[in-house]
């Protein structure tokens, strides 16, 4: 398989907490990937610091083996790398069809027609609404995003970053906050654009039924460093992650 | 009767004016959350520019169709300025606290003031050839300059296209969302210095463009900016600063209050104004249309 994303011993500390100790990352393309851990394991930070949204003490991140470890947010975007948040980031105020525009056109970054009408532009206007019908939005272009359910705002949100066209995209707790039923729907349609080959991703989760039916390969960190990475079924017979999962402690 | 549709006009005129100028000042409060002091001096340079260039015109010999051409010209070269000064004067002050803003932009009033003293001295500079080029109109039995209405065509086409612009081009999407979340358009890899710029000087094209379209019937005098951005003050109070739609109602009320007022209650006219900005201000102190 080949690599896509690789850390190399990289390390963020926040006072006296570990964030990330030492984490060596791979991530193959093409893989549905998920992270997960309890509260404070690091599993944001080790998506911020690999998103540019944090800066590592020290190590190495390698994407397409090229050395990122410098570049900017703006410049990792552009590289392939894409992402969403815990916390919803839409522009309220405007519509779905914008929100999803704004992300095509700032990715190709097509200054020269920047007057063109937004609506008029084909390319952009047939891509908008693609990714919208892949993600069930269809009905909604002309709503403001402000006036979404919270489902409705996850699952655009995701929207948004996909529709960078990354070949790796980070989500930080997808189906948070939305019912069973809206939950399926976002996994779905996630995993349905990694199956198509589209698209690699990383999905962090706390919801175990999802990630065990989801993922091909599941990582699960514990105060800053991996402590088990298997297939779904490895990780079910894995003592540890049990132990964590129950909230037993580790004996050390 | 014909005295109502003069009035009527009258009103209409003055709404495009303020119209120009109550737009610049809420887009640029808009998109970068700076109430700039120096806007009604922006317009008052767009007037004087304009003057002096037909002056140079007419000199010339050129011909009299050929002025209209120094209206966007004007506008242009107060547009050109914004381009200057949001760079050197105003982004080093996004990060301070709003009174500083308010001290720059105010400083820069101070100084464009005296510049204007400096280059055009005291007495007032008047480009009415431009107003003698468009027919005289008869209503009912009385006399109405052609060129206003040339001021309120320019005026609702200054409205539809900014209202295009932002609400249907790409770069108003860019807009609306930096103006939205600075840090998250950013992220997207939206270029926000540039998008700054922009708007700053498409705000100061909107005010030159007032000062262009008002100085062929009224001369360009000094204070006039002052005159003009406290009572875009009041417009962007009533209708919402930050908002398009509240910039236009803002500037019809305003006019169609100060029209009426000069008619049957000249003491008070100003007072009235600042009546109806107190009273919306206690309703809705967002404005009409305003949201933040």
């Amino acid at each position: 398989m080949t690599i896509l994303l690789k850390t190399v011993d990289l390390r963020k500390q926040f006072g006296e907490t570990r964030a990330c100790d030492g984490v060596n990352f791979v991530v193959h393309k093409g893989e549905f990937l998920s992270l997960v851990g309890s509260n404070g394991a690091g599993k944001t930070s080790l998506v911020n610091l690999i998103s540019a949204h944090l800066t590592p003490d020290s190590g190495q991140i390698l994407f397409e083996d090229k050395d990122i470890t410098f570049m900017t947010v703006s410049e990792r975007i552009k590289a392939g790398i894409a992402r969403s948040f815990q916390i919803v980031n839409l522009f309220d105020g405007l519509t779905v069809f914008d929100n999803i525009a704004l992300s095509i056109f700032s990715r190709d970054g097509k200054a020269g027609k920047i007057i063109s009408l937004a609506e008029h532009d084909d390319d952009v206007r047939r891509e908008t609404l693609e990714v919208l019908g892949q993600f069930g939005l269809s009905d909604k272009t002309a709503v403001l995003a402000g006036g979404l359910a919270q489902g409705e705002r996850k699952l655009l949100d995701v929207a948004v970053a996909y529709a960078l066209r990354p070949k790796l995209l980070f989500l930080d707790e997808p189906t948070s906050g939305v019912s069973t039923h809206e939950k399926a729907q976002i996994m779905d349609t996630v995993s349905s654009v990694v199956r198509a080959g589209t698209v690699t991703a990383v999905v962090i989760e706390h919801d175990m039924d999802v990630v065990f039916r989801y993922s091909d390969r599941i990582v699960m960190m514990h105060e800053g460093a991996f402590l088990a990475d298997g297939t779904p079924d490895q990780i079910k017979m894995n003592k540890d992650v049990a132990n964590i999962l129950l909230g037993v402690p580790l004996s050390v | 009767m014909s005295i109502l549709v003069i009035q009527i006009l009258n009103s209409l005129f003055y709404a495009s004016v303020l119209f120009l100028i109550a737009a610049g000042l809420s887009l640029i409060f808009g998109v970068m959350r700076i109430v700039n002091m120096a806007h009604g001096t922006l317009y008052a340079v767009g007037a004087y520019v304009t003057a002096w260039l037909m002056g140079k015109a007419i000199a010339l010999g050129v011909p009299l169709g050929w002025l209209f051409l120094l209206l966007p010209v004007g506008a242009g070269v107060v547009a050109l300025a914004g381009f200057v000064i949001e760079p050197l004067l105003l982004r080093p002050f996004y990060r301070r606290a709003e009174e500083y803003q308010l001290l720059v932009t105010f400083g820069l009033l101070l100084i464009l003031e005296d510049v204007i003293r400096f280059l055009w001295g005291g007495m007032p500079i008047t480009a009415d050839t431009l107003q003698d080029v468009v027919p005289i109109m008869h209503i009912g039995g009385l006399v109405y300059p052609g060129y206003n209405l040339v001021v309120i065509g320019i005026g609702a086409l200054a409205a539809i296209g900014l209202w295009a612009g932002i609400y249907r081009t790409k770069f108003g999407v860019m807009l609306r969302a930096t103006s939205q979340d600075r840090r998250m358009a950013s992220a997207l890899g939206i270029n926000v210095g540039l998008v700054y710029m922009s708007a700053f000087a498409i705000g100061c094209f909107m005010a030159g463009l007032g000062g262009a379209i008002i100085v062929p019937s009224q001369a360009a005098v000094l204070g006039m900016g002052v005159d003009a951005l406290i009572l875009a003050f009041v417009v962007v109070v009533i209708g919402g600063l930050g908002s398009l739609q509240g910039a236009l109602v803002g500037a019809l009320i305003v006019s169609f209050v100060r029209t009426a007022g000069i008619q049957f209650f000249p003491e008070i006219e100003l007072a009235v104004l600042y009546l109806i900005a107190a009273i919306v201000l206690l309703i809705k102190p967002t404005g009409l249309f305003g949201n933040a």
